[in-house]
């Protein structure tokens, strides 16, 4: 997908986001939050001193018991002391948590809301030219870890005051021994660096070789004709086998890194216990330490390694976090280029219907796919458009709808720029049945009212009965109220189209356009449909573009288009009277029909 | 509506299913005596790692505390001048026995550190090994059990499902069924034997250690049953929130033409902040769950303190016996205790959840081919090419037949062109050839022997099928001409090339035959993978050709390349093209125009011109543009 649309957009598009833009961006959400992360952090000092107090506990009770000061009142006071502050960490803790996580999740939401409302007021260049996977992505994935930098992130880095606190108590109790704890720190720090980065090259690796299977495996599921045409499937199997081998031995090459990498860190941390103990053990026979100090010396140390093994996670949770940020930014930054704007005539509320092209061109890219269009449709007529696919049919009638502007030239609306009506009002008149009929996985009623939420059961009723889709409704389990799409029921081809035609007549549109939107019912119901859109409303612009001659010949009109020009207008006799490329798709069009009556 | 967004709706909460248990435990048995010598390296991994505590206690409670050190101290500090000599020289001399007993210490420590870690070495390798192997093997035989279902079946299941089978359920199951076994094995092993090492070293202590572990458990169980059912919840609502925005986004032209942008918005805000208080909830148990269990923690270490220093201090009836280097060590055995408690209900989830992942593969695993290979295979040294369809009735859905009563027979190197209008049933004629299906009544023909006799790869390599949409493969264009026998000479590769017009194109495509197909952003043109499929065909040097031309239209250079090409392939064979080339039909033996799932009119150009029916109206309607 994304391919073709490289290949027609030559560039990409012109949206880079400065790296000062995620910082400005994070404040511009967050700000309102700030209440609870600084009061969230506030926390972080509190149960920090109160964790910390903990060494000083255990400090007192040995000294005590050692000098045999110990009552059986000083360990209940001890008792009471550790449950106390536990407690009060605890709860501490408990807010903490649900103030910073619980403001990344506001955030998460607000971002989400916003995001969903700019992608859906860009324009169709910015469809055009992107993926629908890479729109999703930005608001999965990119989402995630800019909600995780914010939410475990910070709060991962607020604890990390934990850290400096800790070794100023071990500090306190032997400077020496502090010394010796962090000797060793650079050592493993380099080491783990070469596991981690090994680990990411290997991991990588294995990624590969896995996209590798799943390509493979891909592959010949949807080339599963192929491959049973060739009677190849045996050796098929054999190559998967092959693969998955080699990917079993990537695979397990990063399992023994991994395995190598826990019992050396178990090995490191033991290595450091075993010197400490050594050291500090040392201290206390030579009298200069004492056994109640070291011992809480050896409870900080457990109190040292947790927030250590954090930082790591927190730093890349920061670094994944602004590289989401900034890929979301990106989007954000792309302006929506369809929009009001100074030259919008704001007097303008309501459209009749007069269409015209003043010399207009327009291009896909580097791709042109119009030349020079000149036409005019008086208000109420009914006009049709034919033409091979590609001719440029579709591109005319999106930029009536003003999806586009067009490179040169002008689309006038009553005498009007396009680009002057304001968007809503045009968009307003505007009544639209697509080529390829998109529903919502909502209920009948909800995709019939899709374009006025507030019609009537009587018009509603009257927009089915016009576009023959009344019988049908009735016949649904639910009649108006049944589910749609995934959850619910599917319609077939030709229902679809006629719910499509419905929902468009609903909003009652001064321009009404059919992009070969009757392709799916058959020809005597489209007549009926066409009969009766015509009888509704005389004075309604009508567009058809079809590749039926039976939908288009009682148009007022008919616009044979090729290779982005029109190269034959006027009415069904005329144009067949004339004999040119309309007269030959006629003919044709006999032929299949004389054909399709043979028994 | 994207199938990707909805499908974590499918979430399951499988239970515990023994048949299923004993069904997965068949993969692994093969490896039972490596699963017996990684559980073997565990319990003494798990042995030595608990050994530690102890150790410490050891050492802080002798040579650190050094009781006759400290007593001598104490004498020193109140001795008379006269006998501090002799004071400061047998301080002196005990602490270097203890210095040396202290040393003593740390170097068993050590070998115990290095034990258990070579210990937990070995073992994470068998388990990996064992995983990755037993995945390995389940993958194969998922690939090998799709690769010989029918077109049927494909074609009634979405290729993204039947990837997850092949991909992220058989990852579930090597994660929980061999990680998550090892694992339980691991926290039973560590809860008995830190038990054992509680209760020989001070049982009363042990006891009172053991308070808080029912609470641990009990809010473990609970917190996780909160934090689960939170959990699918959010799946649901988040595969709810994107699966709108992703129907937003492909319906960006509708929402914006008919100016719904800002209810659509709406609806999408409630879907969202329905995710987000879901989350809320979520993260309201996880703030209460994580303090609680430090609490739970602190109370075990606070409860060690009292009871332990009481015991010191004398005070307590049962064992009196005490000392810091034990409260020390009891304080790591609680910690050390209550991991593997706290991580039960934890296990358990994701077993269930392997379930699901099982379930859905053997449910896979157990659908049976619908085309099979016959008991006797045939193979006939020599193909003719004589084909036959007798008396044929087939319907993709039987009540709904295509061809009825059909018969036609082809006599070998005979070349017949098949027209007829959309719908006539000619495609399916190629399809019941190759035995993509099976026919409902009568039967297809090859050389006068059933094709549901023939061996059936064989039966399709003797047929080249050359299909409307060139289904290319990533790899290089020799790959493809290819397709994976490697008993073909480049030589012969870049003859067929050659003979069928595609080598002047892959000539000039970088890297000629070696040129990568599926490389992003160069793509090669209709015509282009028409040729490439013809070499493709002739290659493999069938005796049958089947040709369903493709439609669109390519530049008249190219289309004088292809209709060269078709002639030369179908030279000497027995061919049936589905035309829509007038040379084709030109070139034919004979022409059979089917209409309705019935042979309408039969015999060459000029005659069926002449009858001015059926081939009439279509030769006006098809082909005569092309003259």
């Amino acid at each position: 997908m994304s391919d073709t649309i490289d290949t027609i957009h030559g560039e990409r598009p012109v949206h880079r986001a400065d790296p000062n833009s995620v910082l400005k961006t994070l404040w511009r959400y967050n700000k309102a939050y700030l209440g609870r992360y600084l009061t969230g952090s506030a926390m972080a000092i509190g149960f920090i001193s109160a964790t910390l107090m903990i060494p000083l506990v255990i400090e007192w009770v040995v000294d005590n018991l050692e000098t045999g000061a110990m009552t059986r009142l000083g360990l209940w006071a001890a008792f009471g002391a550790l449950l106390g502050i536990a407690a009060v960490s605890g709860f501490l803790r408990y807010i903490q948590r649900t103030l910073i996580i619980g403001a990344s999740r506001h955030f998460e939401y607000d971002l989400r809301n916003d995001y969903f409302h700019h992608i859906m007021r860009l324009s169709q260049s910015f469809f055009h030219r992107t993926p629908t996977g890479d729109i999703m992505a930005r608001a999965t994935n990119d989402l995630n870890f800019v909600r995780m930098l914010l939410g475990p992130g910070v709060m991962g880095l607020v604890n990390i005051v934990q850290v400096p606190a800790t070794l100023g108590l071990m500090i306190y109790y032997s400077p020496q021994l502090t010394l010796v704890t962090l000797i060793p720190l650079p050592f493993v720090c380099i080491m783990v660096y070469g596991f981690v980065m090994y680990n990411h090259y290997q991991s990588k690796r294995v990624q590969e070789q896995f996209s590798v299977l799943s390509t493979r495996a891909q592959e010949n599921l949807s080339g599963a004709r192929v491959v049973q045409a060739y009677g190849i499937a045996d050796r098929e199997s054999a190559v998967f086998e092959s693969e998955s081998r080699k990917y079993m031995r990537e695979s397990l090459k990063l399992a023994i890194a991994q395995a190598l990498m826990w019992p050396f860190i178990g090995i490191v941390v033991g290595t450091l216990l075993v010197i400490i103990i050594w050291q500090g053990g040392g201290m206390v026979i030579a009298g200069t330490l004492s056994i109640a100090a070291f011992s809480a010396f050896l409870i900080c140390l457990v109190m040292l390694a947790w927030p250590i093994a954090e930082f790591g996670w927190v730093l890349t949770l920061f670094q994944r976090g602004i590289v989401g940020m900034n890929r979301i930014n990106e989007f954000l930054a792309v302006a929506p280029d369809i929009r009001d704007s100074d030259r919008t005539r704001r007097d303008i509320a309501m459209i009749q219907g007069e269409i015209r092209f003043d010399a207009v061109s327009f291009a896909y890219g580097d791709q042109k796919v119009l030349h020079d269009i000149d036409f005019e449709i008086r208000a109420g007529q009914t006009i049709a458009f034919v033409g091979p696919t590609g001719c440029g049919k579709s591109t005319v009638l999106s930029l009536i709808m003003r999806e586009f502007d067009p490179a040169a030239g002008r689309v006038l609306l009553d005498g009007v720029d396009a680009r002057e009506v304001p968007v809503r009002t045009l968009r307003d008149a505007m009544g639209y049945v697509p080529q390829d009929t998109f529903l919502f996985s909502d209920t009948v009623w909800h995709n019939l009212t899709f374009g006025r939420a507030e019609a009537t059961q009587a018009d509603v009723d009257f927009a089915c009965e016009v576009a023959q889709f009344a019988e049908t409704v009735t016949e649904l389990p639910q009649v108006y109220e049944t589910l749609l799409g995934e959850r619910g029921i599917n319609l077939s081809g030709g229902q679809k189209q006629r719910l499509a035609i419905a929902r468009a007549v609903v909003r009652d549109p001064r321009i009404l356009i059919l992009d070969d939107s009757l392709s799916a019912v058959d020809t005597h119901t489209e007549e009926e449909i066409l009969t009766r859109l015509k009888a509704v409303a005389e004075n309604r612009t009508t567009l058809i573009v079809s590749h039926r001659v039976s939908a288009v010949r009682h148009a007022d009109a008919i616009f044979v288009m090729e290779d982005g020009r029109i190269v034959e207008r006027g009415t069904h006799m005329e144009l067949v009277a004339e004999g040119g490329e309309y007269a030959r798709m006629y003919e044709r069009q006999l032929l299949e029909e004389q054909l399709e009556e043979t028994p | 509506m994207s199938a990707e967004y909805h499908d974590a709706d499918e979430v399951q909460i499988a239970s515990y299913d023994r048949t299923l248990m004993r069904r997965l435990m068949r993969y692994v048995r093969p490896y039972r005596l490596w699963f017996a010598m990684a559980v073997l390296c565990l319990l003494a991994a798990s042995v030595l790692s608990n050994a530690v505590p102890y150790l410490t206690m050891r050492t802080i409670d002798g040579p650190i505390k050094g009781a006759d050190r400290e007593e001598i101290r104490v004498q020193l500090a109140e001795a008379a001048p006269d006998a501090v000599p002799d004071l400061e020289m047998a301080l002196a001399a005990q602490i270097a026995v203890d210095r040396s007993e202290l040393y003593g210490w740390m170097i068993i420590l050590g070998f115990l550190l290095f034990g258990e870690m070579t210990m937990r070495f070995i073992q994470l390798i068998i388990v990996s090994f064992i995983g990755q192997t037993t995945m390995m093997e389940m993958r194969i035989e998922i690939f090998s059990h799709l690769q010989k279902m029918s077109l049927r079946y494909l074609d009634s299941h979405p290729v993204g499902r039947l990837m997850t089978r092949v991909t992220t359920d058989v990852e579930k199951i090597q994660q929980s069924i061999v990680t998550g076994m090892v694992q339980v094995a691991s926290d039973l092993f560590s809860i008995i034997i830190i038990l054992a090492y509680m209760l020989y070293i001070n049982w009363s202590l042990a006891l009172v250690c053991l308070i808080p572990v029912p609470f641990i458990l009990l809010v473990s169980i609970v917190f996780r049953k909160y934090a689960r059912d939170s959990y699918l919840e959010i799946r649901k609502k988040i595969a709810r929130v994107n699966a709108n925005m992703q129907e937003n986004v492909s319906g960006v032209r509708v929402v914006q033409i008919f100016d719904r942008g800002k209810r659509n918005l709406e609806v999408y805000e409630k879907l969202n902040a329905d995710h987000r208080d879901e989350w809320l909830r979520q993260v309201r148990n996880f703030a209460v769950y994580f303090p609680v269990v430090d609490f739970l923690s602190t109370f075990a270490i606070a409860l060690i303190i009292w009871y332990g220093g009481r015991q010191i201090v004398g005070d307590s009836v049962p064992y009196t016996d005490a000392s810091f280097g034990m409260l020390l060590a009891y304080v790591q055995y609680a910690e050390r205790l209550f991991q593997p408690v706290k991580a039960i209900a934890d296990r358990y989830n994701l077993l269930l959840e392997a379930m699901a992942s099982s379930e859905r593969i053997f449910q896979l695993l157990d659908t049976p081919e619908d085309i099979q290979n016959p008991p006797e295979p045939v193979r006939p040294e020599v193909v003719e090419g004589r084909i036959e369809f007798r008396e044929i009735t087939f319907g993709y859905d039987p009540k709904r037949p295509v061809l009825t009563d059909f018969n036609l027979a082809i006599q070998p190197g005979e070349k017949v062109a098949v027209v007829g209008h959309t719908g006539a049933g000619k495609t399916t004629l190629t399809a019941l050839l190759s035995r993509f299906y099976d026919v409902q009544q009568g039967g297809v023909y090859i050389d006068d022997i059933d094709v549901r006799q023939w061996d059936k790869d064989y039966l399709r390599r003797n047929i080249g099928t050359v299909l409307q949409d060139v289904f290319l493969f990533s790899g290089t264009i020799e790959q493809n001409i290819r397709l994976g026998d490697d008993s073909m000479s480049p030589e012969w590769v870049r003859a067929c090339a050659e003979y069928v017009n595609a080598a002047k194109f892959i000539e000039r495509l970088p890297g000629k035959y070696d040129f990568n197909v599926g490389e992003r952003g160069v793509n090669l043109s209709t015509g282009q993978r028409q040729l490439l499929a013809f070499a493709r065909t002739l290659a493999h040097k069938p005796r049958i050709l089947v040709l369903d031309e493709a439609t669109s239209s390519v530049d008249t250079e190219t289309e004088h390349l292809i209709q060269d090409a078709i002639q030369k392939l179908m030279e000497g064979r027995t061919s049936i093209v589905v035309a829509h080339r007038l040379s084709t039909i030109q070139n034919a033996d004979r022409i059979v125009v089917m209409h309705h799932g019935h042979i309408a009119e039969v015999g060459s150009h000029r005659e069926l011109l002449a009858l001015g029916g059926l081939y009439h109206t279509l030769y006006q309607l098809q082909y005569q543009d092309q003259d």
